[in-house]
């Protein structure tokens, strides 16, 4: 809420006639582009900062929070509040065989003994930080051609949960929640965050590993596979795929009041860093997969980095400006432009995380995913950028924006460290 | 849409004025003996016309018309099936529930989670399944998939003990053929025009008759073999076993009797003191409350049981107000004192001017629930009656 | 067909993964059984809260206390397989509102329910259309809350009730065989609960009601007890994961201060145990009562609730966003 002094001034400021005094609310519904003016260029006399209507600075996020692992029938699961926008993610696992995928057979019976040589070279206890050498980062594309070719990974969002009055409930979703599902899918696949590996149940013929013998002697050891045992010796026999683990990946909008998809996009990574597979493996007198329920052998996944999102929304002086500026403004331009910002009158404001109502303002947004290397000491990458809607953002201001996102990244770990 | 919300409610409300509403509620009302349209007592049924093996493609059917026009037909199929058992329960069952999503069949019901050898002498729900077609209805509207659930909830409720022509299990119990098969039991029911009341008790009626002509093959296999069945239609037995013995008389000159029968659903109707059976259109408009109360009989029991009640919301509440003439504009000051005198509805509390038709309001009382529950089972009661009343209808 | 409007997953379909233990001789799991720690007449705490969607007209939060064994593994996690689990569900009341132009006229105010699972709420993943069961607790909702709202005070109008169950109740404990009761015993707490959520949120969205409308559950169990034989109980507030047999349960929506019930849904057969009563015949009075009290107190979490909300409103400057 805005304070009241400010209130004051914008109701003096643009347009409303003196004679007619309106509360700050209804001007906020009848005028909102002026009213959000009005507190974005506070009179030069005021001495006050210039703030956004719900108090914000520009580059200022709402408060965030995370919590992780209530819901009980999840492998993992995250609530997530950015301001009033709620979004809860629960991820399931399933497990697809090998034989129910058509393609299969074709394409990657004769491959296993491909990966199987391959997995030598990647030691078996590989360390996290490792992959990123030459050698396994070409394991790693390989492999994670799984996720994309069999689609492992399935997220959809829902937002006809009552979290706005304009989505109707029970009906198919809308344009921006199929739109809001797939860039999360594609962001979940460009940034490669769930390695193939942890998703792949694999099983071996038993007279291969020594400890795979020791922790399935008990269950599926069987008479014939000790003769096999025996005569097989120490020659390596084929290890191949023969179940997938599939992420269903649902995330409910709860509430919504603006920026969805950075809410969804940081349960969808609070989430995942919940979930917890359990051990799997191939039981082959029954034929299928079975899992183990002890919770010390169930394990995370190992993620890669931590892709963290941060959108802007650019909020124009000229309301019509959007429509006019069709021409990229010449240097003269550029420099009137330059002139005016040194008097302090600001043509437009980029506002970080904007709430349902600034939304409606600004038609300009820009959506920055940035990651740290090596846990955060590295550099800042930028693993997305999108921009859709104008023409105001300039290099300059992108590089501000990468900035604010990059401290927004250290904020985020901080929240997904304490949860 | 607004068509498609108010019919999940008891039915369409028929356009009657609040004048009339009005009405109908006064006459209802009078204590102890109600008085209504057609001049049934309460606890009269409307006429029906019933027959039974009308669709020589199943395994039984029946046909049930009431005097207003409106019929119901319903068949029941039966498939054998083999029981997923152990892994196959497990790894089956859901390709199942996905294939059969958006199905009218499953209330929550066949959930994952079995062990290997645990299914032996009792069924699943799951194995009825009811699809109810109406007229002028989705599949998936309110209206069809209350009504598929209100019925299918009885069936597959009850159970009851063994004995002779008993049913261990009940229907669950009795669609095991062993531990590897059992019988699937698909019940269609077919509304032939658009409904002019509330089509429960119709629809429950024609499917209980059905489910007493239904007749299963005669098993020759034995024990735990694949099973192979007599091709003697004649040979087949019923589903619901009949036991040839006259000692349970109440039922004259029949030959033979059911230990066991099917649920029927009543639909019952309070109107102020008041309990009404087998409401019409008109009479449900201005009902206090609603229920629909599933029994069965069983020897075992020796009286009628109680299997489930649900509650069905009652139009009443969506009619139009009447305005009384002290707050209408049109008559304003032509009323009399006499007229505005307030009187306090003993079953809603609420005050309430004669003659002018207030919308229901509220719930109702348990004392009235426990009225309305007690005319169904007591001995001698609508519900008897009408088991009585069906089985001469099945045997004749 | 598939759904081109949502992500699919794998064509071919998944399966839910199957734990070793679930197929092993059933001797020791017994022992595991979660254990009901309450008295008969003990209820489950209820959290509710109301105003957390800023963008609803009225909106409330419930949760259920998770019991104790559900606690105990939270805690202390031996195995992935979650004993029980406990209600969660919230909320949101959109409206009063025009109703869409093609809309016949409606002198009363039009209630649409709409009750959906998230499709990680139970056990097994739901689809993400509405099934059966849920289109059948919406009609159950909305006989509940019809007869509570007065609704002639908004003619021409229409509100929107939505549900969403983030973490549904069990339908019986997982490591039941399905035969063992199947019924949707889950259904009934889940349905309870949707009844005061939606109750609260409706005064939250200030609509004239006559009174709050609680839902309670009572059911009636027969537990083995080693060595003895099978009694039957009544059981209030009852979690199916706790017990090996429910006979009946029943669920009331309930207006304390008028004594009315408003939705009653009982189904079971009880005919052979005796509850209550010396008379066998009336054990679903026996149970009605026990849905009545457990509707009393969750009634009074209720009341709570609305106070709050009441006092947030009042709090607030008037005039401002709402």
């Amino acid at each position: 809420m805005a304070s009241t002094a400010a209130d004051s001034t914008a109701q003096a400021a643009p347009t409303a006639p003196p004679s007619l005094i309106l509360p700050p609310s209804q001007f906020a519904r009848l005028q909102p582009h002026a009213y959000l003016l009005a507190h974005l260029s506070p009179p030069a006399s005021s001495q006050q900062p210039s703030l956004r209507a719900n108090g914000r600075s520009p580059s200022q996020f709402r408060i965030t929070s995370a919590n992780t692992g209530s819901l009980t029938h999840t492998n993992g699961s995250a609530v997530v509040r950015l301001g009033d926008t709620t979004a809860v993610c629960g991820i399931k696992a399933e497990i697809l065989h090998t034989e129910d995928i058509p393609s299969w057979s074709v394409s990657h019976s004769s491959s296993s003994l491909a990966s199987n040589k391959r997995r030598k070279l990647t030691s078996p206890a590989e360390n996290l930080g490792a992959d990123r050498e030459d050698g396994s980062e070409e394991t790693d594309d390989d492999d994670d051609s799984y996720i994309e070719d069999f689609s492992l990974l399935v997220p959809n969002l829902s937002l006809s949960t009552g979290c706005a009055p304009g989505f109707i409930p029970g009906a198919p979703p809308s344009a921006l929640a199929q739109s809001l599902s797939h860039q999360i899918l594609s962001l979940l696949r460009s940034t490669r965050i769930v390695r193939s590996k942890d998703l792949q149940i694999w099983y071996q013929r038993p007279n291969l590993g020594r400890e795979e013998l020791e922790v399935h002697n008990e269950d599926e050891q069987m008479d014939v596979d000790v003769e096999q045992d025996r005569s097989g010796g120490a020659t390596p026999e084929p290890r191949e795929i023969k179940a997938f683990w599939v992420l269903y990946i649902d995330i409910m909008i709860i509430s919504l009041a603006g920026n969805p998809f950075d809410a969804a996009w940081l349960s969808v990574l609070a989430a995942l860093r919940d979930t917890k597979l359990p051990r799997a493996w191939w039981d082959v007198d029954n034929e299928i997969v079975v899992c183990s329920d002890l919770v010390s052998e169930a394990r995370k996944l190992s993620l890669r980095g931590l892709p963290v999102a941060s959108s802007f929304g650019v909020f124009e002086a000229d309301a019509a400006a959007g429509w006019r500026a069709v021409l990229i403004p010449d240097a003269e331009e550029e420099r009137k432009i330059a002139d005016s910002e040194r008097k302090g009158i600001r043509r437009r404001w980029i506002l970080a995380d904007p709430d349902g109502y600034e939304e409606g303002l600004s038609l300009e947004r820009v959506c920055l995913v940035v990651d740290r290397d090596q846990g955060g000491s590295g550099e800042v990458v930028i693993v997305k950028l999108e921009k859709n809607g104008g023409f105001a953002v300039d290099r300059k201001e992108l590089k501000q924006l990468v900035e604010i996102s990059a401290q927004r990244w250290e904020d985020i770990n901080q929240i997904l460290g304490q949860c | 849409m607004a068509a498609q919300r108010q019919a999940s409610s008891a039915s369409q409300t028929p356009h009657l004025s609040p004048a009339e509403l009005s009405y109908l509620y006064t006459s209802l009302s009078l204590p102890g003996t109600p008085i209504r349209p057609d001049g049934r007592s309460p606890t009269q049924f409307r006429p029906l016309a019933a027959e039974t093996d009308i669709l020589p493609g199943t395994n039984g059917s029946a046909r049930v018309g009431f005097a207003d026009g409106t019929q119901a037909i319903v068949g029941v199929k039966a498939e054998v099936e083999r029981t997923a058992l152990g892994i196959q329960a497990l790894s089956t069952a859901e390709q199942q529930d996905y294939a059969a999503a958006g199905n009218d069949d499953r209330g929550g019901g066949n959930n994952g989670g079995s062990k290997q050898g645990s299914v032996s002498g009792s069924g699943q729900g799951s194995w009825v399944q009811m699809a109810i077609e109406i007229p002028g209805f989705r599949d998936d509207d309110a209206l069809p998939v209350f009504l598929a659930e209100m019925m299918r909830e009885p069936l597959v409720e009850s159970v009851s003990g063994g004995g002779e022509g008993g049913m261990v299990g009940g229907l669950k119990g009795r669609l095991v053929i062993n531990r590897r098969w059992h019988w699937r039991l698909y019940i269609d029911v077919l509304l032939l025009s658009q409904p002019l009341s509330y089509p429960l008790p119709l629809l429950s009626l024609t499917t209980h008759l059905a489910l007493l002509a239904t007749k299963l093959p005669k098993l020759k296999s034995k024990g735990e073999e694949d099973p192979f069945f007599d091709d003697d239609w004649n040979a087949a037995e019923y589903l619901y076993p009949r036991v040839k013995s006259t000692k349970h008389s109440s039922i004259p000159g029949s030959i033979s009797v059911h230990k066991v029968r099917p649920p029927v659903t009543l639909l019952v109707v309070s109107v102020a003191e008041n309990i009404i059976f087998d409401p019409s259109r008109e009479e449900i408009a201005v009902a206090d409350a609603v229920l629909a109360i599933s029994v069965t009989y069983d020897t075992d029991f020796d009286r009628l049981k109680l299997l489930s009640i649900r509650t069905i919301d009652p139009p009443s509440r969506l009619t139009q107000p009447g305005v009384p003439n002290s707050e209408n504009v049109a008559t304003l000051g032509s009323t009399t004192a006499a007229e505005e005198s307030v009187i306090v509805n003993p079953s809603t509390g609420e005050e309430e001017v004669p003659g002018v038709w207030r919308p229901r309001r509220g719930g109702v009382k348990r004392a009235t629930i426990a009225k309305m529950i007690k005319m169904v089972l007591e001995k001698g009661g609508v519900g008897e009656e009408v088991l009585d009343g069906l089985e001469g209808v099945e045997v004749g | 067909m598939t759904d081109r409007r949502r992500i699919n997953g794998p064509p071919g379909g998944t399966r839910p993964p199957i734990f070793a233990s679930s197929l092993e001789s059933t001797s020791d799991i017994v022992a595991e059984r979660p254990q009901r720690q309450r008295q008969p007449n003990e209820l489950r705490k209820i959290f509710l809260k109301t105003g957390l969607i800023p963008s609803a007209s009225g909106s409330s939060y419930l949760e259920f206390e998770p019991s104790t064994s559900l606690s105990a593994a939270r805690s202390k996690p031996k195995s992935v397989i979650p004993p029980s689990s406990s209600l969660k569900l919230a909320c949101t009341v959109h409206g009063p509102k025009p109703l869409p132009r093609s809309a016949t006229f409606s002198p009363n105010l039009v209630l649409t329910t709409h009750v959906k699972y998230a499709p990680f709420a139970g056990r097994r993943r739901k689809g993400h259309v509405r099934d059966a069961s849920e289109r059948d607790l919406g009609v159950h909702l909305e006989t509940a809350l019809r007869g509570a709202i007065v609704a002639e005070r908004w003619p021409k109008s229409g509100l929107d009730i939505t549900i969403t169950i983030l973490e549904a109740e069990d339908d019986r404990w997982w490591g039941d065989a399905p035969d063992s009761h199947d019924a949707a015993w889950g259904m009934m707490n889940v349905l309870a609960g949707c009844i005061t959520a939606a109750s609260a949120a409706i005064s939250d969205a200030r609509i004239d009601c006559l009174d709050l409308v609680a839902g309670g559950v009572a059911a009636v169990v027969a537990d083995e007890t080693a060595g003895r034989e099978t009694t039957s109980q009544l059981m209030l507030d009852t979690d199916p994961a706790d017990h090996r047999s429910i006979l009946s349960a029943c669920v009331v929506a309930y207006m304390p201060a008028r004594d009315e019930i408003t939705e009653l849904w009982l189904k079971g057969d009880n005919s052979k145990s005796s509850v209550g009563t010396d008379n066998r015949g009336l054990g679903h009075e026996a149970l009605i009562d026990g849905a009545v009290d457990a509707a009393r107190g969750a009634h009074s979490v209720l009341a709570e609730a609305v106070r709050e909300s009441a006092q947030r409103f009042a709090g607030l400057p008037s005039g401002d966003f709402t």
